[in-house]
């Protein structure tokens, strides 16, 4: 089988400071990880390759600097990875960036053989719309599943894939090639190993770096030029500060009542609690 | 060549110490591989902010015009503070003796280096032991994996929990290390150059003593970099310990930092300045206590922080410019001893000898005593305490000035010390220095 599986390479927003000033995040400096819930989906990739033997192919669109994320995915026992990357695939948004995707797949099978699978995080820590398996999918024209849970291969073409929602389990069988996004939390990654990192530091043509004129895509349909999203509005959600006081009640409904009142009494954070949860 | 193919020699720890190493191993020829837990070599570093130039060119002969220098260091202030009073001194120095940078930069060009002489650096993985057969290292290993080799180095720094594994070292004693703490505080270069009164390209580095450390023992210290400021403080471990659990120590470590930053003499220095970066790590305080039992054995060496080799002199920490030269001492030891035969215990005893040799641990020797200045209170609470009243004598005279003399005996009388063990702890504290 050969999987491909998707990374962004993102701000650690846990890092990220908010400017009040601005509303906007501070990115300036805050270092960036793999998005973390793409890791369960490069785990799903590896146990299936594992099993049933193949390849593993990380693919990312992002600045040059989001090798490092490839080579994360890498000493976890991906066995290659592309790095998509272009001055003209710069401010896209998730229409913009999934026909890059799609078309660096469709290259991916030109170079490498046919793609069986494609797997993608649930969403991202970023952006989180959730909105880019899908797109590729669309785009490529594969049946899609998200929030899944586990893949099991049937052997004829087709894979049973588990989607787990909030009151009931799901069972689909569907044909390959298709493309998932798996389930936040739906497995553990493994941690990257010595030899891992070492195979691909050895080993020169493991990480592939593809711009558009390897992808050869009509500029106007990439980067900003190809992104029809707008911002309609933005709404500043202010930050609350933290004030620390301990309460501790014997009877939890008196900690209900305590909280209640806090937000009920205390004029000014009742605002801003309206405002940051409508917006005002 | 493949994952378990064996490497001529494996270098544990991408710091200053093990990037020297690599790269001289790599120039002359040898498979080397460097092994570094951080993301990206010189991520994990943390330091003040002064090189000096003179041993890493014997590294690096092109160090001055490839290296990422700030500024050359061309001033050099020592200043004690008390309360809202100071006392500062100043020094101009005549020539490029050392610079400013931040390590992370260095140490990452250092590592570029050694990659481009065919070093393979590999990042993010850490070394969880050095592998030992029958009294010999084959090699280390990272969770489940183990990779050989004819030689490790030991360039783990400070922290040396492979050594401790090995047996080669105690664990860490409180009293031999110190915490250091910093702020970088980015200011436009211009505004650098106008309030420090510097030229472009070039430096200041200060040193700063008394309350800054609520009179424990330690000090503060000043850098100036291209386009931001480094303060910070470094406190010896054992002392503020102590003062902690005596209740005259109750803030966080960064809260003096922020103190010292707010300071009326310097805050002025940086007014508009954001801080951009804060951080702590830990640095010796008593290198040649730390030294381990043996720089060598049948397979390894020891270099850099790991081995101890940290001059710190109570005014300055070199630490960058030591790790360097002991890395190199290392290699030239492993060259000879593969043209020997090989890196046997018999062979790499000569790395040993080397180090005695060198300038580092005449150093070492030279300001080992500087201990007991830093462990005696005195020097931080009753004789900043006395110098500055007596200063304060001389420069707040509203109408008669006393002269010197007068100024200190009775600064001293009214601190309730005696004269005579200021000057015999004085006599005795000018010989360590
Ligand atoms: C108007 C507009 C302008 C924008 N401009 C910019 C800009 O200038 N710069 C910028 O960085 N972003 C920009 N964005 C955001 C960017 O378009 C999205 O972050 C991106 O398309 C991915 O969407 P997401 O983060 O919501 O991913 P989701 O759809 O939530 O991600 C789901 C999964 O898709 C996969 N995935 C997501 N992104 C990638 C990728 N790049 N490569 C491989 N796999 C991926 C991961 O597996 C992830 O878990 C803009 C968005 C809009 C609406
Ligand atoms: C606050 C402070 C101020 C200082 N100021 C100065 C100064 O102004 N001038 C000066 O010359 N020196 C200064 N020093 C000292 C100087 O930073 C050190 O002496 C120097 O960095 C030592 O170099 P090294 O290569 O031996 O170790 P390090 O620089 O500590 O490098 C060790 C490396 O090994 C890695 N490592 C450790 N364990 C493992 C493992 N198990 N597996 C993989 N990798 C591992 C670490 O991540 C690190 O990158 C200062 C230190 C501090 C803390």
């Amino acid at each position: 089988m050969r999987i491909a599986v998707g990374i962004k390479w993102v701000p650690n927003t846990q890092a990220v400071r908010f400017d009040p000033e601005t509303g906007t995040l501070i990115r300036k400096g805050i270092p960036s990880i793999v998005n973390p819930h793409d890791l369960p989906a490069i785990e799903m990739a590896l146990r299936l390759r594992d099993a049933v033997g193949g390849e593993v192919i990380a693919f990312t669109m992002a600045p040059p600097p989001a090798v490092k994320g490839l080579e994360l995915a890498l000493g976890m026992g991906v066995d290659r990875a592309i790095l998509i990357t272009d001055r003209v695939f710069a401010g896209a948004d998730t229409l913009a960036t999934s026909y890059v995707l799609a078309n660096a797949i469709s290259k991916v099978e030109r170079e490498y053989g046919k793609v069986d699978l494609v797997v993608f995080g649930q969403e991202t820590i970023d952006s989180s719309t959730a909105h880019i398996p899908g797109q590729v999918a669309s785009w490529l024209d594969w049946p899609y599943v998200y929030y899944v849970k586990d893949i099991q291969v049937l052997g004829d073409g087709r894979i049973r894939v588990v989607r787990e929602l909030e009151d009931y389990i799901e069972e689909y069988e569907i044909e390959l090639p298709a493309v998932l996004g798996i389930a936040v939390r739906a497995l553990k990654p493994r941690p990257v190993s010595l030899y891992n990192k070492l195979r691909a530091k050895l080993n020169k043509d493991t990480i592939v770096v593809w711009g558009n004129s390897e992808l050869k895509l009509d500029p106007r349909c990439v980067g900003l030029k190809g992104s029809p999203t707008i911002v309609a509005k933005t709404i500043d959600m202010p930050e609350v500060p933290r004030k620390k006081e301990v309460y501790k009640p014997r009877d939890p409904r008196d900690a209900a009542r305590w909280i209640v009142s806090k937000i009920v009494e205390d004029e000014k954070l009742r605002e801003l609690l309206v405002k940051k949860l409508w917006g005002g | 060549m493949n994952v378990t193919s064996k490497f001529d020699i494996i270098v544990v720890g991408a710091g200053p110490a093990g990037c020297a190493s690599a790269y001289l191993l790599a120039k002359a020829g040898f498979k080397v591989l460097v092994l570094e837990r951080g993301r990206g070599a010189g991520s994990k570093e943390l330091w003040g902010g002064k090189a000096y130039a003179q041993p890493l060119r014997e590294v690096w002969p092109e160090l001055d015009k490839e290296a990422p220098i700030h500024r050359w260091v061309s001033k050099e202030r020592f200043s004690l503070v008390w309360g809202e009073r100071a006392l500062t001194i100043e020094y101009k120095l005549g020539r490029k003796v050392a610079f400013t940078t931040y390590l992370t930069e260095l140490v990452n060009w250092m590592a570029r280096k050694a990659e481009n002489a065919g070093a393979i650096i590999v990042d993010e993985v850490r070394v969880d032991e050095i592998v030992v057969k029958e009294g010999r290292v084959l090699g280390v290993k990272s969770g489940g994996d183990t990779v050989y080799a004819d030689a490790v180095i030991d360039a783990e720094g400070v922290n040396r929990l492979l050594l401790e594994k090995l047996g080669l070292v105690e664990k860490l004693n409180p009293d031999h290390i110190a915490l250091g703490v910093k702020e970088v505080l980015s200011l436009n270069p211009n505004l650098i150059e106008e309030r420090f009164m510097l030229g472009k390209d070039e430096g200041l580095a200060w040193f700063v003593t008394g309350d800054v450390t609520l009179g424990l023992p330690g000090g503060g210290f000043i850098y100036t970099m291209r386009d931001s400021i480094s303060i910070g403080l470094v406190l010896p471990i054992g002392p503020a310990a102590k003062a902690a659990e005596a209740g005259l120590l109750k803030e966080h470590v960064s809260s003096l930092v922020e103190a010292f930053r707010l300071h009326p003499y310097f805050r002025n220095l940086w007014r508009e300045a954001d801080v951009i970066e804060y951080g702590g790590r830990m640095t010796i305080e008593a290198g040649l206590k730390l030294m381990p039992r043996k720089l060598y054995m049948n397979g390894l060496l020891v270099v850099g922080d790991a081995a101890g080799f940290l001059v710190n002199t109570g005014y300055t920490i070199r630490g960058v410019d030591t790790a360097v030269t002991s890395g190199k001492l290392a290699a030239e030891a492993l060259i000879e001893a593969f043209n020997n035969g090989g890196p046997t215990e018999e062979n790499l005893k000569s790395y040993e000898e080397k180090v005695k040799k060198s300038y580092i641990y005449r150093e070492l020797k030279n300001h080992s005593s500087i201990g007991d200045v830093m462990s005696d209170p005195f020097f931080f609470q009753k004789l900043p305490q006395v110098a500055i009243r007596a200063a304060s004598k001389l420069f707040e005279a509203d109408y008669e000035e006393p002269k010197l003399i007068r100024s200190f005996l009775d600064a001293a009388r009214e601190e309730d010390v005696s004269s005579l063990k200021i000057i015999y702890k004085l006599g005795r504290v000018v010989g360590k220095l």
